[in-house]
This record gives C-alpha cells, sequence and structure tokens, in this order.
C-alpha cells in the first residue's frame, strides 16, 4: 500500500518535471522563432545606427548568435544553477525584476481569489436555499448580466464613475508617488482592481455551487436524512454542502488561470505594476529572458492546480482515478 | 411474399390531443429580436450609413452627442453612430470566424483523441494541459508576433487556435462514449472508416452537447477580439471594430468624454448578453430532449 | 445445406486484461465449423463467452491465441484480412442483442438500412437506396410508413427488424446475431425467430445464432454448441444433443427447461450442477456421429 502511494506520487511528479521541461522547450522556441528586433530592447534606439560588427559582438554578448537548441541548451543549465539570465529591457537579474512585483500580483490575485471562493460559497448557498425565489432570481439574472460584460470594459467604466466623476478612488497605479510604504495607501489603490476582479468572476462561481447543492439536494439520501428528522439546516450544511464542498474545491483550482488571466488584464488597465503589465511588455520588446521565467512561473502554478485538482477528484470517486479533468470554462 | 408471416407491432396511433401552450413561452424571444436588430444594423451599414466611419475630422475632435452626431465623435474626430454599424460588422464577423476555426479544431482533435488507443489520448491530453498553462493573453500575444502585423482573418485564427481546448475536452468524453456503442461496432464492421464514422455517426451525436459551447465561443472570440484591441495587441486603430473603438477610452478618461467609452461597450455587452441568453436557451433545450430519450 | 465448411473456428482464445497482473480468459480453446446454409446455435449462461467468440469471428475483437477460417482466409492476419477486406465486410454481417444501442438514433430507418449499401458503394439492385430500403423493409415485415422514422420512434421489435433488414441489405453469406431476441418480449421473440427461419430458407444463408434460451435454439438450430466458463463443452446436431446430453453442465442446463405441461412440469427434477467441481481440462471427443463432448483425456 506504502509502496503504492510511493509509486502515485512518484508519476506525478514526473508528470510535472516532463510537463514544466515542455513548456519552457515551447516557450521557448515559439518566443525566437516570432520575428522582431530582441536588441531594441537592450540598446534602444541606438540598434540602429549600429555597424555590423557592433551588431555581431553585441548579439555574441547576449548569446543569440547561437543556434536556437545551443541557446536553449545554455539557457536549461544556467537556470538548473538559479541563473535566469538578465532582463534586456531593465537590465538586470531577471529574479529581482519579478521579485519587485510579484508581491503586487500576489495581493491582487490572492485576495482576489480568497474572496471570490469565499463569497461565492456564500452566495451559492444562499441561492440554494432560497431555489426559485426572488433572491435567487435576482441573483441568477445579475451573474448572467455580469459575466458578459468584458473585464476591461467594467474597469472602465468603474474608472469612469467612482474615479473620474466622484472621485473617490484613484485610478491607476499601486500607490500614490513617494508612499510606496504607506499601507493605508496601497489599500486604497486596491479597492477598485480587486472589486472589478471578484465581480467579473464571482457569479460563474457562486452559480456553480449553486448547482452543485440543487444537485445534492435532489439526491436520496436527503430524503432519508429528512425521514430520519434532521432539520433542513442540518442537512443542508451537515451533508449537501459537505459533499458538493470537494469538488468545488477542484473547481476552483481549476480556475485559477481564469482568474489569474482576468487579473493580468485588470493589471493592464489600471497600469498596476504587477506580472501581469510585465509578462506583456516583455512578449512585446522580445525581453526573452524575462518571458520564459513568467511563462514558466505561470505554467507552474497552473500545472500544480491542475494536479491538486485531480488529486481532490480521485480522492472523491476512485474511478476517476487515470482519466483527466474536463474544465468548463475557457476564457481568456 | 408478405403473407408469408405477419406484421406486427405496425397500429396506427390515435391521435393525441396537443396541448396548447403558447409558443413563445420560455423563449429568448427579446434577446433574439435584439441581437437579429443588432446584426441586421451591422449588414446593412452601407444602406443606413452615409458618413464615413473612418473620416477624421480633426476640428471636432471628442464632440459630446448632438443631433449632427448622434453618438458624439471620438478623440480622432470620427463620428461614432457609424463608427458602431461598421464596427459590430468586423466584430461578429471575427466571433463567428474564430468560432468556426476552434469548433472545426475542436472536433478533429477531441474526435482523434476519443478514438486513440488510451496512451496517445493521455499524450494528446496531456498536450493540451500544457497549452493551457500557457496563459490565453500571452499565447496570444506570441501567436500575433509570429504572424506579424494584425488584421481582421490573423486575429480570427489566433483567437481561434488559443479557444478549442475546452470544447476538444467535452467532444472526447462523449467520444469515449460513444465510441464503443453497437452501431459504431456495426458500421466499423460493415466497413466505415475513421471520417465516415466521424461524420454520420459521432458527430449528429455529440453535437448537441457542445452547441451550448459553440454560441458561448462566439460569444468569448467577440470579447476576446475587443480586450485584445483595447490592449493595443489586436487591431490597430484604423480598422474600426468595437474593441479597437475601446482603445481610445485612455485619452476619453482625461477629457472625460464618457460617450466614447460607454456607447460602444453597451453595444458590445448587450450583443453579448443576447448571444448568451440564446445559448442558454439552447442548453435547456437540448437538456430536455436528452432525457426524454 | 452443403458439405463445405464456410466458417472454421479453431483453439480461439480470447484474454482480456483487467489490470497488469489479472486477466480474464473469456473464450478458452473453442473450436468449431459450420457449414454452408447450416444454422448453429451457441448456448450458455451470460459471461460464458459466446458474444466475446462471435466477436472475434466478425474481427471486432482480436483474438489472443488459435485461428478463425473463413472460405479459407485466416481473418486473424491482417494482411490476408486488408486483402479481402471488401469482401469480408459484405458478405459477414451482425446482429446485435439491443437494438437501441446498435441504431443511431440520429439517423432515419431509411438511412440505417442503405448505410452498408453506401459504404460499399453498391449501386442497389432496386435503382435507388430508398427503394432498395423500402424492399428490405417490406421483406422483413415492416411498412414502407416507418422509412422516415427514427429508431426512437419504433416498438423494440420493428427496431430489431430494422436491425436485420440492415444486414439482408447486403446479401450476406454469414450471419452472425449476438442474442438477437434477448431484449424482446415472448411473443415478439416467437416472431422474430420464426422470420429468421424463413428468411434462412430463403436466402439460404450459414446463420451464427447465440442464446441463452434453449427453446428456441432447439427450434431454430440444426446443430448447437453449448459454452460454459469460455469453454466449448459439447456440440451435438439438435435433436441428438436434446435427446442423450453428456455433459453434465448440458444435463444440468437441459434439466432446466420448463415442460408446457402442469402435470409433467410438477414431476421435473432439476438436476444440481456443482461448478466449481467441474474439471475443465481436457479436450472435446466423439461420443456418437457428430457428438462431440469434452472429456479429460484418459
Amino acid at each position: 500500500m506504502k509502496r503504492n502511494r510511493m509509486v502515485y506520487y512518484g508519476e506525478k511528479i514526473l508528470v510535472f518535471i516532463l510537463s514544466v521541461f515542455l513548456l519552457s522547450l515551447a516557450v521557448f522556441y515559439v518566443s525566437r522563432l516570432a520575428p522582431g528586433d530582441p536588441l531594441v530592447s537592450y540598446y534602444g534606439d541606438r540598434v540602429e545606427k549600429m555597424s555590423p560588427q557592433e551588431r555581431a559582438w553585441a548579439e555574441d554578448r547576449l548569446g543569440l548568435n547561437a543556434p536556437i537548441h545551443v541557446q536553449y541548451a545554455r539557457w536549461l543549465r544556467d537556470a538548473f544553477q538559479g541563473d535566469f539570465g538578465i532582463s534586456y529591457k531593465y537590465k538586470m537579474d531577471v529574479v529581482e525584476v519579478i521579485s519587485g512585483r510579484i508581491g503586487n500580483t500576489l495581493l491582487l490575485g490572492g485576495t482576489g481569489f480568497l474572496l471570490i471562493f469565499a463569497l461565492s460559497l456564500l452566495l451559492g448557498v444562499l441561492c440554494a436555499w432560497y431555489e426559485d425565489r426572488p433572491l435567487d432570481r435576482i441573483v441568477c439574472k445579475i451573474g448572467t448580466a455580469v459575466s458578459c460584460i468584458p473585464e476591461f470594459w467594467l474597469a472602465l467604466v468603474f474608472i469612469l464613475l467612482f474615479a473620474v466623476s466622484l472621485g473617490w478612488l484613484p485610478s491607476s497605479g499601486a500607490y500614490s508617488v513617494g508612499k510606496s510604504g504607506d499601507w493605508g495607501d496601497r489599500l486604497h489603490h486596491l479597492i477598485l482592481p480587486l472589486s472589478i476582479v471578484v465581480i467579473n468572476h464571482l457569479w460563474y462561481y457562486a452559480y456553480m455551487v449553486r448547482n452543485r447543492i440543487l444537485e445534492e439536494v435532489r439526491a436520496d439520501y436527503v430524503l432519508l436524512a429528512k425521514s430520519k428528522g434532521l432539520t433542513k439546516k442540518r442537512i443542508m450544511f451537515r451533508h449537501c454542502l459537505r459533499s458538493a464542498i470537494p469538488s468545488y474545491l477542484s473547481i476552483m483550482a481549476v480556475s485559477v488561470p481564469h482568474v489569474l488571466g482576468g487579473t493580468y488584464i485588470v493589471e493592464a488597465v489600471f497600469s498596476y505594476p504587477g506580472l501581469g503589465t510585465l509578462s506583456y511588455e516583455s512578449a512585446r520588446y522580445k525581453d526573452y529572458n524575462l518571458l520564459m521565467l513568467l511563462c514558466i512561473l505561470s505554467g507552474v502554478l497552473v500545472i500544480l492546480c491542475s494536479m491538486a485538482a485531480q488529486i481532490i477528484n480521485e480522492r472523491i470517486d476512485p474511478r476517476v482515478r487515470g482519466q483527466e479533468e474536463t474544465s468548463e470554462v475557457t476564457k481568456l | 411474399m408478405s403473407n408469408r408471416f405477419e406484421v406486427v407491432g405496425i397500429r396506427p396511433l390515435p391521435e393525441q390531443p396537443v396541448q396548447k401552450e403558447k409558443w413563445y413561452r420560455g423563449k429568448p424571444l427579446f434577446s433574439a429580436a435584439l441581437l437579429a436588430l443588432i446584426v441586421l444594423g451591422c449588414l446593412g451599414c452601407r444602406l443606413l450609413i452615409t458618413v464615413d466611419p473612418t473620416y477624421m475630422d480633426l476640428s471636432r475632435c471628442s464632440v459630446p452627442p448632438s443631433r449632427q452626431f448622434l453618438f458624439g465623435t471620438d478623440t480622432m474626430g470620427r463620428d461614432i453612430f457609424s463608427m458602431i454599424w461598421y464596427g459590430g460588422r468586423l466584430s461578429l464577423f471575427i466571433g463567428l470566424a474564430a468560432t468556426a476555426i476552434s469548433t472545426a479544431i475542436a472536433i478533429l482533435f477531441g474526435a482523434a483523441s476519443g478514438c486513440a488507443p488510451n496512451w496517445l489520448d493521455a499524450l494528446l491530453m496531456r498536450l493540451t494541459e500544457i497549452l493551457l498553462s500557457i496563459p490565453g493573453l500571452l499565447l496570444i500575444v506570441l501567436l500575433q508576433a509570429i504572424l506579424g502585423r494584425a488584421n481582421v482573418l490573423s486575429i480570427s485564427l489566433v483567437i481561434g487556435v488559443t479557444g478549442w481546448t475546452g470544447m476538444a475536452k467535452i467532444i472526447r468524453t462523449e467520444v469515449r462514449q460513444i465510441r464503443s456503442s453497437e452501431y459504431v461496432l456495426a458500421s466499423r464492421c460493415m466497413g466505415g472508416g475513421f471520417f465516415h464514422i466521424l461524420w454520420r455517426h459521432l458527430t449528429p451525436n455529440f453535437v448537441s452537447s457542445i452547441m451550448f459551447m459553440v454560441v458561448m465561443n462566439v460569444r468569448t472570440a467577440i470579447a476576446a477580439e475587443s480586450t485584445l484591441s483595447f490592449m493595443g495587441i489586436g487591431l490597430p486603430l484604423e480598422v474600426v471594430t468595437w474593441g479597437s473603438m475601446l482603445s481610445l477610452s485612455e485619452k476619453a478618461l482625461l477629457s472625460r468624454a464618457w460617450w466614447i467609452i460607454l456607447i460602444p461597450g453597451l453595444f458590445l455587452v448587450v450583443t453579448l448578453l443576447c448571444i448568451t441568453s440564446l445559448g442558454n436557451y439552447l442548453r435547456k433545450t437540448v437538456n430536455r430532449k436528452q432525457s426524454n430519450l | 445445406m452443403s458439405e463445405e465448411i464456410l466458417l472454421d473456428v479453431r483453439h480461439l482464445t480470447h484474454v482480456f486484461p483487467l489490470t497488469k497482473k489479472i486477466a480474464v480468459k473469456a473464450v478458452d480453446d473453442v473450436s468449431f465449423q459450420l457449414r454452408r446454409g447450416e444454422i448453429f446455435g451457441l448456448v450458455g449462461e451470460s459471461g460464458s463467452g459466446k458474444s466475446t467468440a462471435a466477436r472475434c469471428v466478425m474481427n471486432i475483437y482480436r483474438p489472443y491465441g488459435g485461428s478463425i477460417l473463413y472460405k479459407g482466409i485466416d481473418t486473424c492476419d491482417p494482411r490476408a484480412f486488408r486483402a479481402n477486406r471488401r469482401m469480408l465486410q459484405t458478405t459477414r454481417q451482425l446482429i446485435f442483442q439491443d437494438s437501441n444501442s446498435s441504431l443511431n438514433q440520429r439517423m432515419t430507418v431509411c438511412d440505417i438500412i442503405s448505410e452498408p449499401l453506401k459504404l460499399q458503394k453498391i449501386t442497389p439492385p432496386r435503382g435507388s437506396l430508398r427503394a432498395e430500403a423500402e424492399f428490405q423493409m417490406y421483406y422483413v415485415g415492416l411498412d414502407a410508413g416507418c422509412l422516415d422514422k427514427y429508431p426512437a420512434e419504433l416498438s423494440g421489435g420493428q427496431r430489431q427488424r430494422v436491425a436485420i433488414a440492415r444486414a439482408l441489405a447486403m446479401e450476406p453469406e454469414l450471419l452472425v446475431a449476438d442474442e438477437p431476441v434477448a431484449s424482446l418480449d415472448v411473443s415478439i421473440q416467437a416472431q422474430i425467430v420464426n422470420l429468421f427461419k424463413h428468411l434462412q430458407q430463403e436466402h439460404g444463408f450459414s446463420f451464427l445464432f447465440i442464446a441463452h434460451d434453449l427453446a428456441m435454439v432447439e427450434f431454430l438450430c440444426d446443430r448447437v454448441g453449448v459454452m460454459y466458463r469460455g469453454r466449448l463443452v459439447e456440440t451435438a446436431p439438435t435433436a441428438e444433443l436434446f435427446a442423450h446430453p453428456r455433459h453434465p453442465y448440458t444435463q444440468a442446463l437441459l434439466s432446466a427447461i420448463p415442460v408446457p405441461d402442469p402435470r409433467r412440469e410438477r414431476n421435473r427434477r432439476l438436476l444440481e450442477f456443482h461448478g466449481e467441481s467441474l474439471s475443465l481440462a481436457g479436450a472435446l471427443a466423439e461420443v456418437s456421429p457428430q457428438h462431440f463432448v469434452l472429456q479429460e483425456e484418459a
């Protein structure tokens, strides 16, 4: 039994490593096949005035003249030693560039995710409790409506309303100039982006919780519990909610990338200095090393989450072992 | 010869009284009508609108809605009212084209994965997972960079190529269920090849379960195009779509020109809403039919 | 019935792997022959490997061991199969047990019946595909009005007739029916079996009939094989088998047939049968002409 478990987790770890490897390979090749000049991001406009010798020297210095597979092997070797190269645009170690920004994204995305999780559970249970009553209907209607609104436009409308017209909240950035250490100021800047992330994703998951619970409510064991004389409240929380939560957890785990993608867009609208704006920039300006690390970071996160979902699913239902998790949502 | 054995089981059934029900009950008539209005307006824009949507009148930038400019002008002095209809045409086209591309890929990939032996299936599914693990936005940026300067076709291609994984997974699950059913076996015994079985047996049976996804894909594609154009990685300003109209909104925010942001966005959102409610209706009817079988 | 052997199954063995270590031997060293124009019945309890044997014969499963010769062609050999693909696919036809799942719910009856003709690109002898379908429907006792209906709109007996019509549209030489009546009502069962008998007399095809209902087999078949736990334990001409069953399992099986006469039914004695103690080793030995019984080798 213990050996089996070892084999099981060993297999998972192997798949994980393989996936990350393939991902890095794919991103490396695709980004380098794309047209565009990485030297521009390093040297700026000076590139146009460079003589061929200077160019060759510059390319050699950044290691760009070797064939792609040699470049990849070199990158892989350095990466194993913890050296992910320098960012061409910021001219410092990519790890430093990212670590300066990752806190902001984690703050926005992480808080957003937790809020979505808690609120959607609450709303879902409420809707299931008042099934087909006005509250449920209103929430479902609002949910369908809001889920149709593209994130960026919702963000624009909020800026227009709360920042431009009413002037209550700041419209961009993570903190006011010179106040980077002030937490109150940071929170003040966080309110708008965070509410966009939450409002945009909340409804879909609340709807999911509602449907899962309603499915459970129609199961036979609820009748049994009822015939034993349990109260509605007790059945709902002790039985239905408890059996609905594992599958909900797995759905939430799969949806981490969607929330992440949403965060990236919101970051772009609010020019919030996080990983989203960074990865967008790095792809546009051919900042190869930065792009690689960003892709791998988000890829690792996504793969870990989908594995977590798989493990949860296998725990709930041994039949799915060996099958894949099917996610129902595909959003940008 | 017919008298050799008797025929059973053919008995004309008495006509059953049809339950009278108002035909429009539960149907998304309002959404359908609204969507039809928008689509017709976009298709007939050449007949309706005489103002050139690309004409920039720099002397009249950011004019608020008035009698001359029903929806005002944008920061480059173009008439928003005519841009809406011309831009809508392109936006809708991109939505449909991207959906067609992603559906085709999804059907081929899902069916191949569903019919393949287990190890190949696992490999293919692993591949889609890796594809999914690259954030969609990054993938699109990368693809756009490969394809070069964005135009309407390339952006539909990019959105289509990045949006098929969810549908492919559903198709694969369905195909796995259908492929071992006896009519597929029978067809294979009679000599049906992969494409015959895919077209005659598999597709008609899973089409109802992906219909909803297809409609939702149109919605996602339109939203994706507008998001991309807004962020400046989609279509350039000269190509008028709802998304590229919104990419001017940063400037509009500074000049408090609310109509530049609100009006194209409202059209976008209303269209998406109508599509969603049609999709939901489709899902309900499809589910009802299946449970009766 | 001629003496030409149409189908020759030799030492057929098929194994389903359950996990990496455990496997189920569904069919174990089964041999039988089918002559041209003969009706051969294969009986046995559920799980005894009848259907697996039939599916091996139809090339749905690739047998684990043994060989299947059809008209002298080894159908298990991929190269021989590919060389004769068209002949094999047209002259052998299969009818499934559950007509509900063997007919595509989303095709009309007309499409279902004409599907094999379309697939093999055979020009229909009666003009159009629709006329051909109509003829076949008429032939199996269905109204032409059903042509544009969907399987879900038909009754179970009608559906099974559609499945039979589809198989007959190809004018097969070998028809394999995998428990074709098991999912039908008793009255309909009788009609379908009658239909089979008529059709066989008219067409003269060879017929591998799989069933677990002994009365049906006695009525329809020329020869019968009895399967038990993957082994063929006894095979003999029908009359001989029902008169003198030799193998203990066959004897027990026959003693379980209810008799439609209350007085004799009361006296019927059910033979006790202990499957665990029965040895399935050995080979078929001829005890009387054409009558083979599984015996341990002396």
